[in-house]
């Protein structure tokens, strides 16, 4: 009997666990995420408004964006460079094949970029405790970081106001203009922008820019300054042709502290510094976690050395992508065997002409198997790691370069863009050119050419005087009425959104 | 068993009331299974009531009255057998094994039926067809024994993933994995290694398990509610039997064998084909360029005629990189277990020690484990009863799981230039590795180290209590905790780890998850024709994990391999999630004298994985059946043995998706400048609620000539509706996708199960059994009409989807590419179909066909197993048919060193296209630097690279011999066989990869192996 009681309490006690596990629901099935806070009110703090912020800049480093596409891959679209096979990467966008151009991620990537800021932007009047300083700074950082994002989708999906070709009816028009945060599931499924025409784009990117010069001062160059959007406004006028824009925000770029034109060795060593002193806005790499590794980073699209400090010998990168004849011929560029064995690279480097910039080049390695090549090294392990670089977004030299064609389109300013042009070939080791007229713009662009080769300048340039591209390593030109001038919009986009239409030809 | 001892005991006292006249007649009854004493088999003489049971050796003591001269002995799930005693006083029975089963007992849910009244579609795979396999993990084991149960392995990592289905591919975006409960524990089979596949379910020593039944049909499997919609797989595990301890050793050992090299070409034939190459591009230096491209280009190249490079390119010697890396591993297993115990305690202790090498040295996988059954009968109401699994395993890592890395020995071996020799003339590794695989494998694999351990606990208590006589409650509280640690060491003498001085990373992971079952079970009978019985329930599981991982660089020699040594930090990160879940379940049955047979299940499930709308969902299922066999016309029927009409209808749920899949959050992510970011990581649905599989079921279990053919047919229609989709979101809105609940997916399918005597004569018997599954997979419908989703058009109505590789990666679609049509003749260059049917070197997007998907059709097994004196011969077949799959390896080496130089397949190269008029699909040899043509698509675009997986493969073969008893019991054991077995020895494909059973991408995975062991179990 006594053991009978003990059994009904263990049966009891069973049923009791069981029945009280089961009491509240709520609390039953309660589980909060520790590491995510609820979207709702998220950026109702200051610490968490910055932080949002902080997000925004870091898209700008992956693969798709400054990680590598809007330089690498932009200049092996254009006639800057060839491909060794080592990796097999951007063969195809070398050979402008089709759909090898920016791809869905560059998209994606940005317009999430995008959405980050339109949400910041719309959160502002609901942050509690900002001071008026800490708001126009937000406002203003976002403001310029979405005009960024927007101006590099529009020159990469669209025709450049300045060359817009239009094959009869059809009218790509520019990109989906959005301006508005969507932080909810109804907006997300029901919004199906359509795309707006390339004008409106860009007077959206001039309206943030012109917003974020009055609200911006400057905290550095790894983040939006008052002068940085006046650089990047120069930038956009001269790809508009608004050709006094352009010549007016140079002007007040260069009058700016932010960036130092550099010449001589000291232009060498701002390439070899982790912080390039030219930069008015730089994307920053700051720990090797943050680094894009050996297969996709700039470092190892250029070159096959490690770093500039080590034995050459070191396996480092690919060196998928190096300079073409033309390039090679810009420096002086060929192979110079310093001593034996010949088969030890450090026994190898390049002859160069008085171009300063020739220093930008040297031998890589034969550790990847096609040979010894001559390589870029603006990106070669300068953050003191590998394979994360900062990424100059805007260097001031190119306020100069800027300035000198706007003004070659002036009526009268002709003489002041020879004049700027002169004086910046001086800083490069150049003797001065006496030209004018298509001749001398020629020049202007050759300049810009050379300045910023294996920076992505060069196919944007083209396509913005309509001109087509050359190679001869292998022989495959692109003229600029092909429709491989513009990639495809990512063929997701246009499925799931009946308003959105396809580039030609895709 | 209690039951048979009760019987026995009964027996013995109406045998004893019987005295006096007659003889005494003593005996041994064993089992022709395994020839050990049956205690507590019942020895009738016929035509009396006088009987015993036999004692714990098996042995018996009977007075068997003058003019009786047969004995009745029986024994649940033996035949029973009748004995003329003639003048003998002292006899050996020997009783076989009733393999027709019709007392069989199947496990279902929360509960036992006879396998006569089971009316769902239920098969059952008993331990000792899968005992002694050389496989690390039992659901490996499964492949090919059960039909609708389609099992492939991933790779040929030992302890590696297995990719189980059953019933087809359910779900897109949520998982596709069934159920798994191990004694009443609902494991999660997540596998979360870094470092190497570790499949959880590989903690249990497969030996260890007693029977394995997997619950196919939605109604069998409703009563799992939400968690069933994937099928169940119940495993019990052994239990002590009631008699003195019985000790049982148990040892194979033997070797793994790489069961394909790929045939690729040496040096000389490379250079060749390369030269061949720069010559179609219209180079005009091929010789130079093809010495350059393999790194063999002399300095003085220029000083060098081109017959003078060409003959040291025809000089190249070969090297033959996948026998170096490639060879035989070990295999060795030791157990010892231990049962027993008396009329109230019962025990079972096992230990064993399991040890397996795959064909990639290190890569192996070592295990002990400890398992302790206990049960209890505290008071003739109580009874209580505790099972316990400790398990420890350990793996040597690969270079990585899969992956065209350099350093992985599974991907460069085939593929590096062959010219390349490994060791230099001294010995010490060759660095100087010419082509794009510049580094030297066997110096990376023999460098790098790491291990990944995984430890477990599976245990639980239970107590049945009787409080009524009918009416018991059971009370489960069960427990599955793993912890999964890991480390990796890039050696910084090999290229990935020089760059950074070394990296060593690790990992750490804890996962706990409680569960507690709380039933009760009622039986009663009605005028002893009506049996009614039901089972109400309710349960909790909790399940939190978290984990810390790091990686440091910069080592100050390679003799510092571990993380502390490091000087810079590299990464550092960390998580935390959890979910619970609540449901109450209910079971009623009626059958009306075992003729018709009925069952409804109802269970009511919440989850935190749902949004706050909709976290509950209820899941009914109703079960007829009908056993035709117990009508009056057939009941006497011996050409009729068995035949039974089975249909069923269920709802079951599917809840395998994020955590927080339903919560609109800022995570961390995005920082910047050294300070933290945080962006939106996902869109709230308050909506989200259930997937769930709705399935109707026919089936027919039959029995022929007394049940010498037995098995069942079944066909099922399988609804997923309300699917658990990643709709797409257009990127403009900032998102990429939104868990939500749209779409349908059917699996429709027939499975057929047949078991054979084919002959049972002189002591010679052969038994087969086969399985055969066909499913047709296909999507119903999408969403706004949609006839494909625009994030994947391979997803599309009327097409089937693919097979997710692994838990947490989205079913893939079907593929759905341009259509390949071969080289053209004249010129040599690869075409392909454009929509219209017409020939083009460029297809577009618009030109894309359906191409099927990797998910087999049909699939199953066959065995047959030959007995003769104690030998016995059983070769398992398995077979797959329907597959189509892209090959990563295989494409690599199609490429024919075009792209980059790697090397080719023999049989691709021979089929290269070379003279004009050649009809061939392999397109003639160009480097990608030969203008226009190389600007066209890739060799490998469309159709050319898909693959059929097709495969009827030798699984087992297994020969062994067991000692006659007598033999036996003179050297004091109870028991003593040994055996001979090869696991994966043949295999009819034409499939030109590795293997055609792998899942993934292919590229860089290890294959399966060929198995050989020999054994011996001695029991004592």
């Amino acid at each position: 009997m006594k053991n009978m009681k003990f059994i009904n309490k263990i049966v009891l006690s069973f049923v009791f666990a069981g029945t009280f596990l089961f009491t509240s629901c709520d609390d039953l099935l309660q589980v909060e995420p520790r590491q995510s806070i609820d979207a709702n009110g998220a950026l109702n703090t200051p610490d968490a408004l910055s932080a949002a912020l902080n997000s925004v800049y870091a898209r700008l480093r992956p693969v798709s964006n400054y990680g590598r596409d809007l330089l690498a891959l932009s200049d092996a679209l254009a006639d800057v460079g060839q491909t060794t096979s080592n990796s097999g990467r951007l063969i195809g966008e070398n050979n402008n094949q089709p759909n090898a151009h920016f791809g869905a991620g560059f998209w994606a990537n940005s317009y999430f970029a995008i959405n980050e800021a339109n949400l910041i932007l719309a959160a502002l009047p609901a942050v509690q405790g900002a001071s008026a300083a800490q708001l126009a700074r937000w406002e203003g950082e976002a403001k310029f970081l979405r005009a960024l994002y927007y101006f590099d989708l529009v020159k990469v999906y669209s025709y450049i106001p300045t060359a817009i070709y239009t094959p009869g009816v059809t009218d790509e028009g520019g990109i989906p203009l959005v301006l508005e945060g969507v932080i909810t599931s109804d907006a997300a499924l029901s919004r199906q922008s359509s795309r707006a025409t390339i004008d409106q784009v860009y007077t959206q990117i001039y309206t943030d820019l012109e917003s974020a010069k009055t609200l911006l001062t400057s905290r550095g160059t790894y983040f939006a300054s008052s002068a940085a959007a006046s650089a990047l406004l120069s930038r956009v006028a001269l790809y508009r042709g608004d050709w006094a824009k352009s010549v007016a925000e140079s002007t007040t770029a260069l009058a700016s502290t932010v960036g130092t034109v550099l010449s001589g060795q000291a232009y060498i060593n701002g390439w070899r510094a982790e912080v390039n002193p030219e930069s008015m806005f730089e994307v920053r790499f700051a720990i090797p976690a943050e680094a894009i590794g050996v297969n996709e980073s700039l470092q190892t699209s250029y070159t096959t050395l490690l770093n500039l400090t080590a034995n050459k010998n070191s396996q480092g990168g690919w060196g998928d992508f190096i300079p073409n004849a033309r390039v090679r011929g810009f420096f002086g560029l060929t192979q110079l065997q310093l001593g034996n064995p010949a088969t030890d690279n450090n026994n190898w480097d390049v002859t160069r002409n008085s171009d300063i910039r020739a220093f930008l080049y040297t031998t890589g390695n034969t550790v990847r198997g096609a040979g010894r090549q001559i390589e870029s090294i603006k990106f070669a392990s300068k953050n003191g790691f590998a394979y994360g670089d900062n990424v100059p977004v805007i260097r001031k030299s190119e306020m100069h370069l800027n300035r000198a064609e706007a003004n070659y389109h002036i009526p009268g300013n002709e003489g002041a863009a020879l004049t700027e042009l002169n004086a910046f070939k001086g800083l490069r080791g150049l003797p001065a050119v006496a030209l004018t007229g298509q001749a001398l713009l020629d020049e202007i662009l050759l300049e810009r050419f050379k300045e910023f080769a294996f920076e992505g300048h060069r196919w944007f340039d083209l396509k913005r005087y309509g001109r087509d591209v050359v190679k001869t390593t292998p022989v495959v030109n692109l003229a600029f009425d092909d429709f491989k001038i513009l990639p495809p919009i990512p063929q997701r986009e246009v499925d799931g959104n009946p308003n959105l239409n396809q580039n030609r030809g895709y | 068993m209690k039951k048979v001892l009760l019987l026995g005991l009964m027996l013995l006292f109406v045998g004893a009331a019987a005295f006096a006249q007659g003889r005494v007649v003593t005996g041994t009854v064993t089992s022709g299974e395994d020839r050990l004493p049956l205690p507590g088999a019942s020895v009738l003489v016929k035509g009396t009531t006088i009987g015993a049971a036999t004692d714990l050796d098996g042995k018996f003591s009977l007075n068997v009255p003058d003019g009786r001269n047969v004995l009745v002995i029986s024994f649940t799930g033996f035949v029973d057998q009748e004995i003329s005693l003639g003048n003998r006083t002292q006899i050996v029975i020997e009783l076989q094994p009733d393999i027709s089963s019709l007392g069989e007992v199947i496990v279902t849910g929360y509960g036992t039926t006879p396998k006569r009244e089971v009316t769902g579609a239920v098969s059952s795979v008993k331990g000792d067809v899968i005992a002694n396999l050389p496989l690390q993990s039992f659901d490996r084991a499964l492949q090919g024994r059960a039909a609708g149960v389609q099992v492939r392995s991933a790779n040929g990592l030992p302890g590696g993933a297995v990719n189980i289905r059953i019933r087809g591919v359910g779900s897109i975006n949520a998982g596709n994995e069934p159920l798994f409960i191990i004694d009443g524990v609902q494991l999660n089979n997540q596998s979360n290694a870094s470092f190497t596949q570790s499949n959880p379910l590989a903690f249990l020593n497969p030996n260890d398990i007693e029977s394995m039944e997997i619950l196919k049909d939605a109604a069998s499997a409703a009563i799992y509610g939400s968690q069933a919609a994937n099928g169940v797989v119940i495993i019990t595990t052994k239990r002590g039997k009631q008699g003195k301890a019985r000790f049982e050793f148990n040892a194979f050992g033997g070797q793994t064998q790489p069961m394909k090299y790929l045939d690729v070409l040496g040096g000389s034939e490379w250079y060749n084909m390369r030269k061949e190459a720069w010559i179609n591009s219209g180079n005009a230096l091929p010789e130079a360029n093809t010495l350059s491209n393999m790194a063999r280009l002399p300095a003085n190249w220029q000083t060098l005629t081109a017959a003078d490079l060409d003959a040291i390119g025809q000089g190249l010697q070969t090297y033959d990189w996948q026998r170096e890396v490639m060879g035989t591993g070990k295999i060795q297993n030791y157990e010892l277990s231990v049962s027993g115990g008396d009329d109230k305690t019962t025990f079972f202790l096992s230990g064993s020690y399991n040890y397996q090498e795959s064909s990639f040295k290190p890569v192996d996988f070592e295990r002990g484990t400890v398992r302790l059954a206990l049960s209890h009968q505290a008071t003739p109401r109580l009874n209580i009863e505790t099972s316990i699994n400790l398990s420890t395993f350990q793996q040597n890592i690969p270079f990585a799981v899969g992956g065209a890395f350099l350093g992985n020995p599974a991907f460069s071996s085939s593929a590096v230039l062959p010219h390349n020799p490994i060791y230099n003339e001294d010995g010490t590794f060759n660095t100087a590795i010419g082509g794009v695989l510049g580094q030297n494998v066997v110096l990376v694999n023999a460098y790098n180290s790491g291990l990944q351990r995984t430890n477990t606990v599976v245990g639980n208590i239970v107590a049945n209590y009787k409080i009524l006589d009918n009416l018991v409650f059971r009370s489960l509280f069960g427990l599955d905790y793993r912890l999964l640690q890991g480390e990796s060491y890039r050696d910084p003498r090999t290229p990935d780890g020089a760059g950074v001085v070394g990296r060593a990373s690790e990992q750490s992971d804890w996962r706990t998850r409680f569960i507690t079952t709380q039933t009760l079970n009622w039986n009663k009978t009605f005028n002893s024709v009506h049996n009614v019985s039901g089972i109400f329930g309710l349960e909790y599981v909790s399940e939190t994990r978290q984990g810390l991982s790091g990686a440091g660089i910069g080592f100050p020699t390679f003799q510092f391999r571990t993380i502390q040594s490091s000087a810079t930090p590299e990464s550092i990160s960390g998580f935390w999630t959890g979910y619970k879940r609540a449901g109450a379940f209910i079971s009623g049955s009626y059958d009306y004298k075992k003729k018709y047979l009925a069952t409804i299940t109802a269970r009511y499930d919440g989850s935190s994985r749902f949004g706050a709308n909709n976290q509950f969902g209820l899941f009914p299922s109703i079960r007829v059946g009908w056993n035709i066999v117990e009508e009056s016309f057939l009941k006497n029927s011996e050409a009729v043995s068995d035949l039974k009409l089975r249909a069923s209808y269920g709802k079951t749920g599917n809840d395998q998706i994020g955590n927080f899949a339903a919560r609109g959050l800022y995570g961390g992510g995005g920082n910047y400048a050294g300070q933290a970011g945080i962006r939106p990581s996902s869109l709230a649905n308050l909506n989200l609620g259930w997937e769930s599989n709705v399935t109707f079921n026919l089936g027919l279990d039959y029995g022929f000539l007394s049940n010498r053919i037995t098995g069942s047919l079944d066909v099922f229609d399988r609804r997923t509706r309300d699917l658990l989709l990643d709709q797409p979101i257009i990127w403009t809105n900032g998102f990429s996708d939104i868990a939500n609940n749209v779409g349908e997916l059917q699996n429709k399918g027939i499975e057929f199960e047949v078991s054979t005597i084919n002959i049972d004569k002189g002591g010679f018997r052969w038994n087969t059994s086969f399985n055969f599954t066909y499913i047709k997979n296909q999507i119903i419908s999408l969403y706004d009409d949609l006839q494909f989703l625009p994030a994947n058009p391979g997803l599309a109505v009327g097409q089937p989807v693919g097979n997710p590789q692994n838990d947490g990666v989205a079913a893939p679609g079907s593929f759905f590419a341009a259509t390949y049509a071969g080289v053209n003749p004249a010129t040599g260059r690869p075409m392909w179909y454009d929509i219209n049917g017409n020939i083009t070197y460029l297809p577009l997007a618009a030109d894309r066909q359906y191409q099927g998907s990797n998910l087999a059709t049909t699939f199953g097994g066959l065995n047959n197993t030959f007995f003769y004196k104690g030998f016995e011969l059983t070769a398992f077949f398995t077979y797959e048919y329907g597959a189509v799959v892209t090959d990563g390896q295989y494409s690599f080496l199609r490429e024919n060193g075009t792209r980059l130089t790697l090397n080719a397949l023999r049989e691709v190269h021979d089929r290269r296209w070379t003279t004009p008029g050649q009809i061939t699909d392999i397109p003639r040899n160009l480097t990608t630097n030969a203008g226009n043509e190389a600007r066209g698509a890739g060799r490998n675009s469309g159709s050319a690279g898909l693959l059929k997986a097709d495969f009827i493969r030798l699984a087992q073969l297994t020969f062994a011999y067991s000692f006659s008893p007598t033999l036996v019991r003179n050297l004091g054991l109870t028991r003593a066989r040994i055996y001979a077995q090869g696991l994966n020895l043949w295999t009819y494909t034409d499939y030109p990869g590795y293997d055609p059973e792998f899942v993934g991408a292919g590229t860089g995975q290890i294959p399966m192996t060929k198995n050989y062991t020999i054994g011996v179990q001695i029991g004592f």
